[in-house]
């Protein structure tokens, strides 16, 4: 394969990396007003240009530089979800951050920078390559955390975020150079043929390291201790983000290396995820119920959704991981929703306001938004016939057909704790007594976007789903 | 059947050091300073004792004092340019070797640093005022 034929399979990466450093200059020299806006549809555009990208060689042009990175149906499939769901982050972002005066040029930079590397991680054929895409991803993520700096909780959050993260790529890094010393190998599928052999008590606790720092990435228990903090710091539309596209990016990456690199090694890796699903879902689901900010709320129901996302790779089947991306992309449609209309709570004076509480009265001021929140929260519950439910089903219905009966069953209990929390925020919109009301939501972007969503993940999705099933399943095939 | 019964525990071993694992890097973070402290010394606190030390600054006063960051921005400038010449000496040795390719492939990583460079000169990362 020529050097110009390999280009072309990482042309998504090509055209992030060159708009971003790009806008970067443009970000520094240009002295045009509301430069923010500007730069920000550019970088909406960029992602476009790399999603249209994926119909060509970046697709499914396979293997390229070596076997270090990977352009196939299940790559794609991730990128399509990253994109989009980086482009929804960047056009929540001005109004949230005019108001201080905040909304600078950066904003859309660090998000492309941030989806660059989410583009390595999940394409990534090598080890290397995915500590690469890990850290260029969480590298942009810290700063973003702490992107509203005048503010002492989003600072807190960027230097939580960044001093637990480090500690974690630490982690990972251990294991994956245990794995190379026992393997002698980088490339996934090196690793492969070196552990059908059997595995070896260095590659176990390689393994067992490479999984750590991985679950501390997907906020999973018991590495999920930073979500909570840095999802309540964070400025909203980064915290949209956060609890999306590396979401994606890093479960993605964590399939890949399962079934690709560690495929002999099921038995061993089947046992951490199964305990890690169950851990994520009842802490997720038990923690959330005293919670009286409602990102905090969010961050705890996120780590219950990738106890879900989980357990389809726990079931370690094709069906599994079909599923378990099935999810992750009805899920990634709820998140952003909800964080949609989390934006739209601001008060008279247009100050966001967090408090679940004051959420009360919020079908009489403004019905539409309150069906749009209601929608979003019965979904995540799970609760048919919104789309929510359909992604629980296909985990269970893989896990079912994997023969892990105890999984499914105490999964499905744990998620009916889980509605309570969800069904709560509804009762305080509908039925308590009206609390002052918020600032009219006014913003046809915003507007359009929550509307789009909702209608997703009602009823109506479900003309989405034989091409969600289609798409998933390509993915999927693509591993094995 | 004894033999259906009897479980071999060693299939379970994954999971045992992932749960220890979890452990330990968890209690390690609060025990750690812990036995250091108990260790570095008697517990006599006054209040000099109490204060920072060195380049320490104090924990608990107004958060709007002054505190100067621009020397992490300098230190953190020299990281990259150090880091550079860090790559460029294994990449001068063998260039040779590898042809055109790599020459782009430095070149490309230069023209990204120098962007950077530009950037952080433009925006007055650089200015001691």
């Amino acid at each position: 394969m020529t050097m110009l034929e390999s280009l072309l399979v990482v042309l998504p990466e090509l055209i992030l990396t060159l708009g971003a450093t790009d806008l970067l200059l443009v970000a520094a020299f240009s002295n045009k007003p509301d430069l923010g806006r500007r730069v920000s549809i550019y970088a909406v555009l960029m992602l476009i240009a790399c999603g249209l990208a994926l119909l060509g060689p970046a697709g499914n042009g396979g293997a390229v530089f070596g076997g270090l990175y990977y352009a196939d149906a299940f790559s794609t499939f991730s990128k399509v979800l990253i994109y989009a769901s980086a482009a929804i982050a960047i056009l929540m972002a001005p109004r949230f951050f005019d108001r201080r005066g905040e909304m600078r040029p950066e904003y859309p930079i660090l998000i492309l920078l941030s989806a660059l590397g989410m583009g390595f991680m999940v394409s990534s054929g090598d080890l290397m390559m995915l500590y690469i895409g890990l850290e260029m991803q969480s590298l942009a993520a810290y700063v973003l955390a702490s992107f509203m700096r005048q503010d002492t909780r989003s600072a807190e959050a960027g230097l939580k975020y960044f001093v637990l993260g480090a500690l974690a790529s630490g982690i990972l890094l251990y294991g994956v150079s245990l794995i190379y010393g026992f393997t002698g190998t980088t490339s996934y599928q090196g690793i492969g043929a070196a552990m059908a052999s059997g595995l070896s008590m260095g590659e176990l606790f390689g393994l067992v390291f490479v999984l750590a720092g991985l679950a501390f990435k997907i906020s999973a228990v018991p590495f999920h201790m930073w979500t909570p903090d840095v999802y309540e710091g964070a400025p909203t539309p980064v915290t949209a983000f956060f609890a999306t596209a590396p979401k994606i990016a890093a479960v993605a990456l964590a399939i890949r290396v399962m079934f690709d690199a560690l495929a002999p090694a099921t038995d061993a890796w089947q046992q951490i995820v199964i305990f890690v699903a169950l851990a994520s879902i009842a802490l997720g689901a038990v923690a959330a119920i005293g919670q009286s900010n409602v990102k905090r709320l969010l961050a705890y129901s996120s780590i219950n959704n990738i106890g879900f996302a989980l357990i389809g790779i726990a079931a370690g089947t094709q069906a599994g991981v079909a599923a378990t991306l099935s999810y992750m992309a009805i899920y990634v449609v709820m998140t952003l929703g909800s964080f949609l209309c989390v934006l739209q709570m601001r008060d008279a004076q247009g100050r966001p306001v967090e408090d679940i509480a004051s959420l009360a009265g919020l079908s009489k001021s403004q019905p539409a938004l309150a069906a749009a929140f209601a929608i979003f929260m019965f979904s995540l519950a799970g609760i048919p016939p919104l789309l929510g439910f359909w992604g629980k089903f296909l985990v269970f219905d893989a896990a079912v057909a994997a023969g892990l009966f105890p999984l499914a069953v105490i999964g499905i209990a744990l998620s009916v704790i889980g509605a309570y929390y969800y069904l709560r925020i509804i009762k305080t919109i509908y039925f308590d007594d009206a609390a002052a009301p918020y600032a009219p939501a006014n913003s046809v972007v915003e507007n359009g976007l929550i509307a789009v969503t909702a209608a997703t993940v009602s009823p109506l999705g479900y003309l989405l789903v034989p091409f969600l099933a289609l798409t998933a399943g390509n993915a999927a095939q693509a591993l094995f | 059947m004894p033999e259906t019964i009897a479980v071999d525990l060693a299939e379970y071993l994954p999971i045992l050091l992932f749960l220890g694992i979890a452990l330990l890097l968890s209690t390690a973070f609060v025990i750690l300073p812990m036995i250091v402290a108990r260790f570095t010394g008697a517990s006599k606190p006054y209040a000099n004792k109490l204060t920072e030390y060195e380049c320490g600054f104090p924990a608990f006063e107004d958060s709007r004092g002054q505190f100067d960051v621009r020397f992490y921005l300098v230190a953190i400038l020299f990281i990259i340019f150090d880091l550079e010449v860090a790559f460029l000496f294994p990449w001068a040795v063998t260039v040779f070797d590898m042809g055109w390719v790599a020459w782009g492939a430095m070149m490309v990583f230069l023209a990204e640093l120098a962007i950077g460079l530009a950037y952080a000169w433009k925006v007055g990362a650089l200015e001691w005022e």
